[in-house]
């Protein structure tokens, strides 16, 4: 158990500059997700930290040792890598005491802690096995060992979970969770997959072109987003986003009005993005019974029905206010038509106003 | 029924094509072949018009000459010596090569060092001939180091030839080795070394742990290979020393090429060839074996 602070980090791969300045404050036990579009600079951090990519500027310190100029091995990090990096030629038993060997500890007691980890992540039968005939699941899990035997005070996560198929990836999750509940240790964890962010992390930090967009709890993040980036990264299906038209009462939304309260400082006439999430959308038929004391349901205004998509439990309402494509969700019993319109109601006490211009919440 | 022959003839053409070149070669392959084992069983062939059918009595000659057997001595050190030579020259090197340095002085340093395969044979001898000569370059740069009083004559003294030998033979024929590797290291995930050094690998420990295995296959494949060509190599061997001082480095091929054109005993040079052709049979038959189970 460490703590990270990674204070103003730059990378300049040749002119190119990866990141600019990024600021985490890891603490100890912490479980930090880093997520963010593909080549936002995730990998890039969390190479730095495990010193496997130089640091251009800034500082990186584990516990209260800087590290910016230890080799990997002396950080005491271990790391999971994506594609796994077993040592193909060795068995499972060996890749797990690879680095105990290294480190010259007694024969029995690498023994004993390579047999004890095994126990736990399930893998004694497959000790003798190469990784060449492990299964995905079963190579994460070695990969996941080989890290937790060296006892180290970080881990350091790589998108372990991208090569799985989605349940074994579920599997995975919820085994990495109860490991961290049991071991205790910093984690960094890089990914792109919100759902791994939003159930994995103590702290998530949303990454875009190299900055940090914003960094917070995961109910932070998803219910009270600063930018129109967030707002649309976290959620499946993604907020809506619509360019509106501030009036008097409420809002313009393409030809219809909603009546709702604004934020003080908008006056009538401005342009406002305003983001509400599909579950805030609902058929004004639905209404009866979920309304809630927390909701503050509009009155409906009616919007042509484009699509209808069955999840199951619930449906996907798209439909299409003016210009813009919107989805609402409704219950997966409830059975509505197509191609006709339909009256639909926006709990706006949940809405989201964002300055078009520089993209930041305005509350 | 016309269908089948249409498939037959469409997929026959390429074949019927390939013909000419396969009678060609074939020919060539197989008559010299059938004449050598042939010669080996008989007596003063070619020159004479008659020569007579001994049977096996060639190879019984041979394997109390003295001779031939000093010759398979030193075709085994020539080999294995040069296969040695050429495996830790050419693994060494294209570590370096392989190296993150600059890409242009990386580019100069491949490029520069695949030059030795390049030359001929006859450059090659010619040109160590005069480096490794009493009043060469490297008897100069020796004694003006202190290293030596007298000047050495490498290729001139019995109990130096050989190894002045697997120098040039070395020099000559790391490139192969050095290439096939570079392809080889260029395979290995740079992922492998990144979680050996998180696992606290040093130079060594990543090289045997992780480039090591993964080199395994090629470097069985490419040594017997390498095995099978050093094992007759004629022209180099013949043009540095020729087979001197007196036989201190005659090899198998340069015996034969002398018991052929020098001494005109074509019979004893065929069965020499002969012997040759089945050692070097059993090695391909080996490298056969390891490529068919590679795919
Ligand atoms: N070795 C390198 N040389 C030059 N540029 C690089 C190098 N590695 C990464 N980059 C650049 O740095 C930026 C960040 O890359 P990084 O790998 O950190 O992205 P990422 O967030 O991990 O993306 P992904 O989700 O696709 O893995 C990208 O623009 C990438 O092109
Ligand atoms: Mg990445």
């Amino acid at each position: 158990m460490s703590r990270i602070e990674i204070r103003n980090l730059v990378k300049m791969y040749g002119a190119h500059q990866a990141l600019h300045g990024i600021d985490i404050s890891i603490q100890p036990g912490e479980f930090c997700v880093l997520v963010g579009p593909s080549g936002c600079g995730k990998s890039t951090t969390l190479r730095m930290v495990a010193g496997l990519e130089t640091i251009s500027g800034g500082e990186v310190s584990i516990g209260d040792r800087v590290v910016n100029g230890l080799r990997p091995k002396e950080r005491g990090i271990a790391m999971v890598f994506q594609n796994y990096a077993l040592y193909p030629s060795k068995t499972v038993y060996n890749n797990m005491a690879f680095s105990l060997q290294l480190s010259r500890m007694p024969k029995p007691e690498i023994e004993r802690r390579v047999r004890e980890v095994a126990e736990i992540l399930e893998l004694t039968p497959l000790l003798d096995r190469k990784p060449g005939a492990l299964s995905g699941g079963q190579r994460q899990r070695v990969a996941m060992g080989r890290a937790i035997v060296r006892d180290p005070k970080v881990f350091l996560f790589d998108e372990p979970l991208s090569n799985l198929d989605a349940k074994l990836r579920g599997q995975m999750r919820a085994e990495i969770k109860r490991l961290h509940q049991r071991l205790e240790n910093t984690i960094i964890y890089v990914t792109h997959d919100q759902v791994e962010a939003m159930t994995l992390a103590d702290r998530i930090v949303i990454m875009r072109d190299g900055r940090i967009e914003q960094q917070g709890t995961p109910d932070e993040i998803f219910h009270d987003p600063d930018t129109v980036f967030v707002a649309g990264f976290m959620g499946s299906p993604p907020m809506n986003l619509v360019d509106c038209m501030v009036t008097p009462d409420g809002l313009k939304l393409g030809d219809s009005e909603i009546t709702c309260a604004t934020p003080n400082g908008l006056r009538a006439g401005e342009r406002v993005i305003c983001g509400i999430r599909p579950d805030d959308i609902r058929p004004a038929s639905d209404m009866t019974a979920d309304m809630t004391a927390d909701t503050a349901h509009s009155a409906p205004i009616t919007v042509p029905i484009n699509l209808i998509e069955q999840l199951g439990t619930e449906k996907l309402v798209h439909f299409s206010a003016g210009d813009h494509e919107m989805i609402g969700k409704t219950g997966g019993r409830v059975t509505m038509a197509e191609g006709a319109p339909h009256p639909m109601s926006f709990d706006m006490k949940h809405a989201y106003f964002f300055d078009p211009k520089s993209e930041k919440r305005i509350r | 029924m016309t269908s089948t022959i249409r498939q037959m003839t469409t997929k026959g053409t390429p074949y019927f094509f390939l013909l000419p070149g396969l009678v060609i070669l074939g020919a060539l392959l197989s008559v010299p072949l059938y004449k050598v084992v042939e010669y080996s069983l008989y007596d003063n062939v070619i020159v004479e018009r008659n020569p007579t059918y001994v049977g096996l009595a060639n190879y019984q000659t041979l394997l109390t000459d003295p001779g031939y057997w000093s010759a398979g001595l030193n075709t085994l050190l020539f080999t294995v010596g040069s296969v040695l030579g050429h495996m830790v020259v050419g693994i060494g090197l294209a570590l370096l090569v392989n190296a993150d340095i600059a890409p242009r002085a990386r580019t100069f340093f491949r490029s520069m060092l695949v030059l030795p395969w390049i030359f001929t044979a006859v450059v090659v001898a010619l040109n160590w001939q005069l480096l490794l000569n009493p009043f060469g370059l490297i008897n100069y740069i020796l004694q003006w180091m202190g290293l030596t009083t007298e000047p050495l004559d490498w290729l001139g003294d019995p109990n130096l030839a050989m190894w002045s030998l697997l120098l040039i033979s070395t020099w000559r024929g790391y490139p192969f080795i050095m290439v096939s590797f570079l392809s080889g290291l260029q395979t290995v995930p740079r992922e492998l070394y990144e979680a050996a050094e998180i696992d606290g690998a040093g130079f060594w420990s990543k090289f045997w742990h992780v480039t090591l295995p993964q080199l395994k296959p090629v470097i069985y494949g490419v040594a017997l290979l390498d095995l099978i060509w050093t094992f007759q190599l004629f022209p180099l061997v013949w043009l540095s020393t020729g087979g001197g001082p007196g036989r201190a480095t005659e090899v198998l091929s340069t015996l034969t090429f002398r018991l052929a054109f020098v001494d005109f005993q074509f019979s004893q040079a065929a069965t020499v060839a002969v012997s040759i052709l089945i050692i070097s049979a059993a090695f391909t038959l080996l490298y056969l074996r390891n490529e068919a189970r590679r795919l």
